[in-house]
């Protein structure tokens, strides 16, 4: 029961040679930015002496091998969430830069109910989780009343309301929470209650996969099929126009963005609960979560669908280029030069969409 | 506390504090002026901090470090250029990724390159000169003797950045450029190469900024050592609504929180704390101001 | 014709757009010290006329001479140079920036490298004394109304020495007064030996003003006239090809129940208009209310009052009885107010959504589109097709971006979305602005089918032809007011053109 066939076929505006200029893009360009990226790799690595061969190899068997798996997967599972902290938001055009603040609260909230609060065991995991959900989303819901009320975009409180946020963590656990005994800044262990389930047969790979992916269901569902998923849409490709058409905008964004903030902080507690089961000052953040998400939410474009392939991608390239420091001594931070090239190319990609519509207006009528 | 507030050698402490953000803010203003969004501030002059280091130290001479700060500076910007204002690529994702560049660039040649990890000082890294001759001069000296000689210029700049906008041809173009580039460009002014030339003038600011804060306010290269202040530097520039002078005040209130934070720190206050204060402010102030400013123009319900 | 060249001629220029043919093998020629009128329908290619003038455009063949001898337009650089100034509908300036600022933009005095502002002003002022109009050359241009800023464009144009000026739809943003005092001004520079061509669509305006007119229609040169031989009748059988049809509106319609109220409507003035003072209107059921006043004095306000984008200071809105105050906006479209703002590009659809999707928007949360809490995508594609085929929008498909479609079709697009649901109050802005003539005579049918269905509508308008086609009523507003109220019958241009000013 498709509507089309019963419209009488008026004549075509966009001839079927547009349509497929218009489609290209969207499955070359994603591609090629990552192939791209890949090459600028290969060019560093030759410029560092390093064979690129050698190189990826290790970045490979750094991420995959039989031993990094199981860390790779819990990797991708903060990832993921973060790629959702980004891509929800980015859907209404925000931009939610300040996920490292909203991971670090969510994790040290984790960390506070599960060292601090005395509750029974079946009860201190959700807790926990729950804890660290409102605190990364009341962050990032602050930025909401911001951006609608007194227009400081976004992209700039998240920013400047995440580096005090780590700050007052890495505060946290230095002094008030911090495991005296150790010299490293960080909380005691938590209690067995408090550790995430791990799956069977492995140590890193738990509950908190299972969590992120469902969340990631809800999303998809969410956007496709609902009309709150229209509504983003709707305030993204015009803001104006979705206000005309009833949406609440302020609404919108404080839900957006505190959801953004949940899955964060979610990501946070997820962390922590897992091995060494500490707030540990810093594990949130030097991996690069936030900014891997960011990269993997620009490459799935506006397909929530696609951000587990994504996310997988820069897992590898994130924890492949921790194992390709060690194996080949070849600096971690290749991992983030080759996100940053992906991320141009691929903002590149309106280069080839603008000269489509040029063209398309350009055969246009113009009178009046 | 307060008294501590009103010496000298505070108000001295407050302006190099202030003197990198200033510079890089002055950037993003005149981005912001010829209507060109510029949020890649933060990744430039980390950049530029590298820069500066590495060939202050290759070459021992602080100039050269300086100068490379600039040139290659100005060649990061280009990026954004090209990249949104010629090809109308969306700033915005284009910044992200100068940011993100400039980190990873940064942090994988102090390794690779340097053999450092984290923090890169060799012995022998020539820090910028000071105002030496300042010194015994009333007022001034006390205030600039110990400051290197960029934190005149960045005190200077934004009121030469302002004349320039109000009294020269140019700086009447490019308003109108920022303004309506419909309207400029029917008037027959290059809208697109006055907003490139823009961009770069601001690479090579932050190229300044980079050099100020990693020759001047301390001598050495740390991993993420800019830490958030490219973003305090976009804070000031929408607090000031891209004008050169209010930025600089703006960059004064930011610098104002550091330095009380340095004292608070010697007092016995943990720099995490301290550390954030800054930005608290920042964000807190952009917010007043904005918000009072949108609710004097009516917006609508 | 006297011997002299012409100030400025086209001669036999064509000019196609795709499959379109905007400008068919037109010749034009302006003398100096005349006013030429160019007149048209909407549609007619006088802008694509006036933008080869100006080297907007190039023409497909044909040439442009200034002063006899042959000249190329490749920018507006070009046309400034060869001493063509151009006033536009939507004016080219810079509102943060003084008028002095404005006049002298990339002409600037300069002394040693500097600006010299002084020189700048003297030049204004100089300018202004020698034409007429008045204006403060030390004013910021954001806060000077819309007459003030056409001087500041005519200004502009006197600056780079224009011996031909040409003016786009010059009166369409302003007041009767603002209007005479135009005329004085553009009569004394055609007396002082400029070329000075309006571009139009009023026939009062040409015979008021012009020495001479070129009629357009279709992309041809349908007649040329001296203007004291010719008359009204005769312009309007060149433009449309035909007489004026008897209005088509049979004004048969039995006024119903009142459907809308609005009682003693406030607003506080802004930076952006005048604020509403204690207004007051009704439209019944199967009743066209028509809204006239110069741009600006509060209809925007008021209208988006009405809809819910902005709240009232004082004074009630009721809808069919019950009390829309306090509602946003998506609980007044629930209740039954639909409404086609002026802004279609902007504000009434989203050039990157699809077709089905622009045509959901504010129906998405209601049955057939959505159903317990969720949407289905097939519903939404199948109304979408049922609208593209009713009111026969010419599109790939409803899952085509709005972006593909032609301007026609896309403000189809947002009149479908806001007609099909049947609400019982359509607010419409500006119905016909923009569109072709084929069209904009489909969308008055569509509001009168409308009103004959029973429905109340408000027609907001600064075209008085389309308020009287379609109003039942007339309401005039001026500075966020309304000062008077006509019956259709009543409401001519002389009477309606007095309220405006009064």
């Amino acid at each position: 029961m498709s509507a089309a066939p019963d419209s009488p076929a008026p004549p075509a505006t966009l001839r079927p040679a547009d349509r497929l200029r218009l489609a290209a893009p969207q499955a070359v360009v994603p591609l090629g930015a990552v192939l791209v990226a890949l090459a600028v790799g290969a060019v560093v690595m030759l410029a560092a002496g390093v064979d690129p061969v050698r190189g990826y190899d290790a970045m490979v068997r750094g991420a995959l091998g039989v031993s990094s798996i199981d860390f790779s997967v819990a990797a991708f599972t903060a990832i993921l969430a973060m790629s959702l902290a980004f891509a929800v938001p980015a859907r209404m055009g925000e931009y939610n830069l300040g996920g490292d603040g909203q991971l670090c609260v969510g994790g040290i909230a984790a960390a506070v109910v599960a060292l601090h609060l005395p509750l029974p065991a079946p009860l201190l995991l959700p807790a926990c989780l729950l804890a660290a959900v409102v605190a990364g989303a009341l962050l990032a819901a602050l930025s909401a009343p911001l951006t609608t009320r007194a227009r400081v975009p976004v992209i700039i409180s998240t920013l400047l309301l995440s580096t005090p946020a780590v700050a007052l963590t890495s505060y946290l656990v230095r002094f008030p929470l911090a495991d005296r005994g150790s010299g490293v800044p960080q909380t005691p262990r938590f209690p067995d209650a408090a550790h995430l389930p791990a799956l069977p047969g492995t140590q890193y790979t738990n509950l908190g996969l299972l969590l992120v992916l469902l969340v990631l269901v809800a999303v998809v569902v969410v956007d496709g099929r609902t009309p709150l998923g229209f509504e983003l849409r709707a305030v993204g490709a015009n803001r104006r126009f979705a206000a005309y058409g009833g949406v609440s905008v302020p609404g919108l964004t404080l839900g957006a963005l505190a959801s953004a903030g949940a899955v964060a902080g979610l990501a946070g507690a997820v962390v922590v609960m897992t091995q060494p089961f500490r707030f540990v000052d810093g594990a949130l953040t030097a991996p690069g979560y936030t900014f891997a998400g960011i990269a993997a939410a620009l490459l799935a474009g506006g397909r929530p669908a696609l951000l587990p392939l994504t996310a997988a991608l820069f897992t590898v390239l994130q924890v492949g280029s921790t194992g390709m420091e060690r194996d080949i001594d070849l600096p971690r931070q290749l991992g983030q030069v080759l996100q940053a090239v992906v991320i141009l190319v691929l903002a590149l990609r309106t280069v080839a969409l603008t000269a489509t519509a040029r063209r398309a207006r350009r055969r246009a009528p113009e009178r009046s | 506390m307060l008294s501590s507030v009103l010496t000298l050698s505070f108000v001295a402490a407050v302006l190099t504090s202030t003197a990198p953000v200033a510079l890089a803010a002055l950037g993003g203003a005149l981005c912001g002026r010829a209507g060109v969004f510029n949020i890649a501030l933060e990744g430039q002059v980390l950049w530029a901090c590298f820069a500066a280091v590495v060939v202050a130290a290759w070459t021992g001479s602080v100039w050269l470090g300086v100068l490379a700060a600039v040139v290659t500076t100005t060649l990061l910007a280009s990026v954004l250029a090209v990249g949104s204002v010629r090809w109308h690529a969306d700033p915005i994702i284009v910044a992200v990724g100068v940011n993100l560049l400039a980190l990873g660039l940064t942090g994988f040649l102090l390794r690779s390159l340097l053999g450092a990890s984290g923090t890169y000082a060799p012995p022998g890294l020539p820090g910028l000169p000071d105002l030496a001759l300042l010194r015994g001069v009333p007022v001034l000296g006390p205030l600039l003797s110990g400051q290197s000689v960029l934190v005149p210029v960045a005190l200077l700049l934004p009121l030469a950045a302002a004349w320039w906008l109000a009294r020269t041809p140019a700086g009447l173009r490019l308003r109108g450029v920022g303004d309506h580039p419909a309207a400029a460009a029917s008037l027959g002014v290059p809208v697109t190469r006055y907003q490139q030339a823009t961009v770069h003038v601001a690479g090579a600011l932050c190229g300044l900024a980079g050099a100020q804060l990693a020759l001047g306010n301390v001598t050495a290269f740390t991993e993420n050592m800019t830490a958030g202040r490219g973003w305090v530097a976009v804070a000031a520039v929408m607090l000031a609504v891209n004008r050169p002078v209010g930025v600089l005040l703006a960059c004064l209130l930011f610098g104002a929180a550091e330095a009380w934070g340095f004292r608070l720190q010697g007092i016995g206050l943990p720099q995490q704390l301290t550390d954030a204060a800054p930005y608290l402010v920042t964000l807190v102030v952009l917010v007043v101001v904005r918000a009072r400013r949108s609710s004097r123009q009516g917006a609508p319900a | 014709m006297s011997g002299r060249p012409a100030a400025v001629a086209l001669r036999g220029v064509t000019k196609r757009f795709g499959a379109v043919l905007a400008v068919d093998d037109v010749d034009l020629e302006v003398e100096a010290g005349a006013v030429h009128a160019v007149v048209g329908e909407n549609g007619a290619g006088k802008s694509t006329l006036m933008s080869m003038l100006y080297g907007l455009h190039r023409p497909d063949s044909g040439t442009v001479l200034r002063g006899g001898r042959e000249v190329e337009l490749t920018s507006p650089l070009d046309a400034i140079g060869h001493g063509l100034g151009m006033v536009h509908q939507h004016f080219k300036l810079f509102e943060p920036l003084t008028v002095a600022e404005n006049v002298v933009y990339r002409a600037e005095p300069v002394r040693r490298g500097v600006l010299d502002r002084r020189a700048a002003v003297r030049r204004v002022e100089e300018l202004s004394a020698r034409f007429g109009l008045a204006v403060d050359p030390d004013a910021r241009v954001g806060s000077l109304p819309l007459g003030v800023r056409q001087r500041v464009e005519i200004l502009k144009a006197l600056h780079r020495e224009a011996q031909v000026l040409v003016l786009d739809e010059p009166t369409a943003v302003l007041t009767p007064g603002e209007v005479d005092s135009l005329f004085a001004v553009l009569r004394s520079m055609a007396d002082a030996g400029t070329a000075v061509v309006i571009v139009t669509h009023k026939v009062q305006e040409v015979l008021a003003l012009s020495d001479r007119v070129t009629v357009l229609r279709d992309g041809r040169v349908s007649g040329r006239y001296e203007t004291a031989a010719t008359d009204a009748a005769e312009l309007v059988r060149a433009m449309i090809g035909r007489g004026l049809a008897p209005t088509a509106n049979p004004r048969d319609g039995v006024r119903g129940a009142e459907v809308l109220t609005v009682r003693d409507l406030r607003l506080g003035a802004s930076a952006s208009g005048p604020g509403l003072r204690d207004v007051c209107l009704t439209v019944a059921a199967g009743e066209v209310v028509g809204v006239a006043g110069v741009s600006g004095n509060g209809q925007r306000e008021l209208v988006e009052t009405l809809v819910g984008l902005r709240r009232q200071d004082a004074g009630t809105v009721v809808l069919r009885g019950s009390a829309l105050d306090g509602l946003d906006v998506r609980r007044r479209r629930e209740r039954g107010v639909a409404y086609v703002p002026e802004d279609r590009p902007g504000t009434g659809s989203a050039a990157t959504l699809t077709v089905a999707h622009n045509l959901a928007l504010g129906h998405h949360r209601r049955a057939p589109l959505a159903r317990r809490g969720w949407l289905s995508p097939r519903a939404v594609r199948s109304a979408a097709a049922d609208a593209v085929r009713r009111l026969r929008i010419r599109t790939a498909g409803v899952d085509a971006p709005l972006a593909s479609l032609s301007g026609g079709n896309a403000q189809k697009v947002v009149m479908a979305r806001e007609l099909l649901h049947d609400a019982d109050l359509l607010v419409v802005e500006q119905p016909t602005q923009g569109v072709d003539v084929g069209a904009g005579e489909e969308i008055h049918r569509l509001l009168l089918e409308r009103r004959a269905a029973g429905g109340a509508v408000l027609l907001v308008s600064y075209e008085i032809s389309e308020l009287q086609a379609l109003s039942d009523r007339v309401l005039v507003m001026r500075d966020g007011a309304v000062t008077a109220e006509l019956a259709a019958a009543d409401a001519s241009e002389d009477a309606l053109g007095r309220a405006m000013s009064a």
